[in-house]
């Protein structure tokens, strides 16, 4: 086979592997509008978004209460998964002997890889009976869905978050060293900015994961369709409600589940063009642009 | 005549390697001593040590003494921030933050505590000025600094370290990645710079010694071999290697 | 170059006629998949264990999901025999063949710590649909009542919804959710103020049961009918069922496998 021949069949190789995947997704989607628009057709679409009661024994199918379940327990889990992560990950990229480094990343992970039931039955055990003690209630919540949630997309940020702040180039932490700055003043004024678009990244990629996340919650987060009044108290995410449901539904409750997963969809697309938009801001103000 | 900087019987050591061997100098106060010889004989290493910058290395170690203005700059109890703040390095490759031309001139001054924005607008001018840039960029202060060009750059970080006011600058052969222009520019800024600042300079180009230092030590194997006034260690070199050196013979 | 692409090659044949071997072998067992009801769940898979040590040729594989998802599942041929702990509505019979395998009852679970041990089926009503929402409203401490809940499909909510909370009175739409008969006596374990319902077939030393008009279920008490909430545990076929499905079934209705039902603390059907 001639050169240039194999170069070409390569290429259209790779081509094809790319479009498949896109082709895949796309199908995913279309497959979920065909069975979810029903729903929204017949039962109308502010109802079914601004609807306040999910019953489908009484044809009710309201998912409001579930949009705010899911974004509470997300951005609850990034507040505090992202300022944890992040110093985490400039411990690991600059104070950290290797040793201890050694040890760290491993370790994290490690807890990357426990599967989400695992962290499900850990949370309904050990954390949620904690919960009720501290804080009354049930012990199923937002907040103890958000703290499971944290532990899982911790790994993913911290990493990520290290590899942007270890590939900002040696030289600007020299410069500043140069010119008197202390190690933590370089780390704040110089590398820490300068990672930024690396850093959102990680953020993004946690959030993804933070979004889509349904074993572990269904079994900590209470699964009461209401909007909490505070975070402590139980909430319903959308992807709860499809898992828990989709084993028996039939008929407009049927498609109304996948309706659920538009609305999923459209909610993860909105976070993520928030997210890039942020990312790209970043990077045009910086100039230097790394990841 | 006044010496700044005093070394004696400075050995350094990274690991096993043994790359600086019984340095002995004194480096003249408000002149320009250049520091030459072939690649990888020590130099680069040698300035690095006078604002311990090594220290960042794990595997260096050393002996000897560095002394500035009589203090032994590696006694425990020294302040290295404050050391580097008085004895500033501009680097061979330029090395402008990722910020704006003003928040890059005035990160030493905020780094070390100084936040008024008139203080810190004209001390930003005035290292600008001395560093013959602030025609250029008066207007453009905001506007990031990966913009410029490299000769620009390049005098935008001796800006940015003349304006924290140190006592010595070293220049690890800051002209080595610019055109001529640029380094034209550059040297007629040391001249500038020698009425108020002790330079140390190191670098490849004979010419340049000659052109804008006074002093000059030559570096080979780790080893000072020669060092004094430039005009006599390229006019009346003692020793043969020297010779060898300046003539091109090897190097 | 050459000779790595045909290395490459052969150890991939290798592994698919390796796997080919693997899966064809599976093919000469019968294989029947059970699912459905989390209550049924420990008795179906009782009986398939002693069923495969006597024909290990058969295959049975069981999970739960609900009773919701055995209906549905074997009404779509999905599986071969669906489970369901509560009664079939007319809209769900569809071609479902019913099979009861044996009777159980639902029992009120409390925490051990809880004092009570006693309620009338008007007092589990009004606690259920949240008209009693304090313990010391039955005699209790002063604690605010954790009604624990099944999902929407699951045979024993239904079960329960029906005979105790009747036609016209729902359940407090704040009770805590959860999705097996396992983690709503999990749940009652670790929280004192709980209470949920759970299968007899379930029940442990982990929690405390509720009497029920002072009547304890157990196996007599369902079998005479005195501890009122009982329900049948079925198995469903979609249409007749035929060969080692049939022999299956036939066997667990035998007094073999009535035997093994009642081991499980299940009431059989055929006494």
């Amino acid at each position: 086979m001639s050169r240039w021949t194999e170069e070409y069949f390569i290429e259209k190789g790779l081509l094809l592997t790319a479009i498949s995947s896109i082709i895949i997704i796309g199908l995913i989607i279309i497959f979920i509008f065909k069975e979810g628009i029903p729903a929204i057709q017949s039962y109308g679409f502010f109802n079914f978004v601004f609807g306040m009661n999910w019953s489908p024994s009484e044809g009710q199918y309201g998912v409001f209460p579930m949009i705010i379940g899911s974004l509470g327990i997300t951005l609850l889990s990034l507040l505090m998964a992202v300022p944890l992560g992040l110093l985490c990950a400039i411990f690991l990229a600059e104070v950290a002997p290797a040793r201890m480094r050694k040890v760290l990343n491993p370790t994290l992970q490690t807890l990357a890889g426990i599967p989400s039931v695992v962290y499900g039955f850990f949370g309904l055990i050990l954390l949620v009976p904690f919960m009720r003690a501290q804080f009354g209630g049930t012990g199923f919540s937002m907040f103890t869905a958000s703290v499971i949630l944290t532990v899982m997309i911790l790994p993913i940020i911290v990493s990520v978050s290290e590899d942007a702040l270890r590939s900002i180039p040696h030289e600007y932490k020299e410069a500043s060293l140069a010119l008197g700055a202390t190690h933590w003043q370089t780390i704040k004024n110089v590398i820490f900015p300068a990672a930024i678009p690396g850093v959102i990244t990680s953020v993004i990629l946690g959030m993804g994961r933070a979004v889509g996340e349904t074993l572990a919650i269904i079994m900590v987060a209470g699964n009461v369709v209401q909007i909490p009044g505070s975070i402590f108290d139980p909430v319903r995410a959308l992807t709860s409600n499809i898992a828990i449901e989709m084993g028996y539904a039939t008929g407009i409750h049927y498609n109304a589940l996948f309706a659920t997963g538009i609305v999923l969809i459209f909610m993860i697309i909105v976070l993520l063009i928030i997210a890039n938009y942020l990312h790209y801001k970043k990077k045009v103000t910086i100039g230097g642009g790394y990841l | 005549m006044e010496y700044i900087i005093e070394v004696e019987d400075l050995n350094v050591y990274f690991d096993e390697l043994h790359i600086l061997k019984n340095i002995n100098i004194k480096i003249p106060k408000n002149a320009v001593t250049s520091l030459i010889g072939p690649s990888g004989c020590g130099k680069s290493t040698f300035i690095r040590t006078l604002n311990r910058m090594n220290d960042l290395i794990s595997t260096f170690r050393r002996d000897g003494t560095v002394l500035l203005d009589g203090e032994n700059i590696y006694n425990p109890k020294v302040d290295v921030v404050n050391l580097r703040k008085r004895v500033g390095m501009v680097f061979q490759k330029p090395n402008p933050f990722p910020k704006s031309i003003f928040d890059n001139v005035a990160y030493g001054l905020r780094v070390h505590g100084i936040n008024d924005k008139d203080v810190l607008a004209q001390k930003v001018e005035e290292a600008l000025k001395s560093a013959a840039l602030w025609e250029e960029v008066e207007n453009i202060l905001e506007k990031s600094a990966m913009g410029l060009s490299g000769g620009q750059q390049q005098r935008l970080c001796i800006a940015r370290t003349i304006a924290v006011e140190p006592d010595v600058i070293l220049m690890d052969e800051p002209c080595s990645a610019l055109d001529p222009i640029s380094t034209t520019k550059i040297e007629d800024l040391i001249h500038k710079l020698k009425k108020d600042y002790t330079i140390i300079i190191v670098t490849h180009n004979m010419q340049q010694a000659t052109r804008v230092s006074k002093y000059t030590a030559f570096f080979l194997h780790g080893e000072i071999v020669e060092s004094g006034k430039t005009d006599q260690i390229f006019l009346e070199p003692t020793d043969n290697r020297t010779e060898d050196y300046i003539t091109g013979r090897f190097g | 170059m050459k000779l790595k692409y045909g290395l490459g090659v052969l150890i991939i044949l290798i592994i698919i006629i390796a796997l080919y071997g693997t899966i064809n072998t599976e093919s000469q067992y019968e294989r029947i998949d059970i699912a459905g009801s989390t209550s049924v769940q420990p008795v179906a898979e009782a009986l398939a264990q002693e069923y495969m040590k006597t024909y290990p040729k058969v295959k049975i594989n069981v999970q739960g999901g609900g009773s919701g998802l055995g209906i549905r599942s074997v009404s779509q041929d999905i599986i071969a025999i669906g489970t369901s702990s509560k009664n079939l509505k007319t809209n769900e019979k569809g071609s479902l063949q019913e099979y009861v395998i044996g009777k159980e009852g639902i029992v009120i679970a409390v925490n051990v710590n809880n004092p009570g041990d006693d309620l009338s089926k008007e007092q589990l009503k009004d606690v259920f649909s949240g008209k009693i929402k304090n313990w010391n409203e039955l005699g209790g401490p002063n604690a605010p009542i954790d009604v624990v809940v099944r999902e929407d499909g699951s045979g024993t909510r239904k079960a329960f919804e029906d005979m105790v909370m009747g036609k016209n009175t729902k359940v407090r739409s704040d009770a805590i959710v959860q999705t097996s008969t396992e983690s709503v006596k999990l749940t009652v374990k670790q929280d004192p103020n709980a209470i949920g319902y759970i299968s007899l077939v379930h029940m442990s030393s982990d929690v405390k049961v509720v009497k029920l008009n002072g009547i304890s279920p157990s196996l007599e008490t369902i079998v005479d009918g005195s501890y009122k909430l009982q329900r049948p545990f079925m198995f469903l076929t979609n249409g007749e069922p035929k060969g080692a499905v049939k022999e299956f079934i036939d066997w667990c209705l035998s007094p073999e496998g009535q035997k093994i039902v009642v081991k499980e603390k299940v009431v059989p059907v055929t006494t």
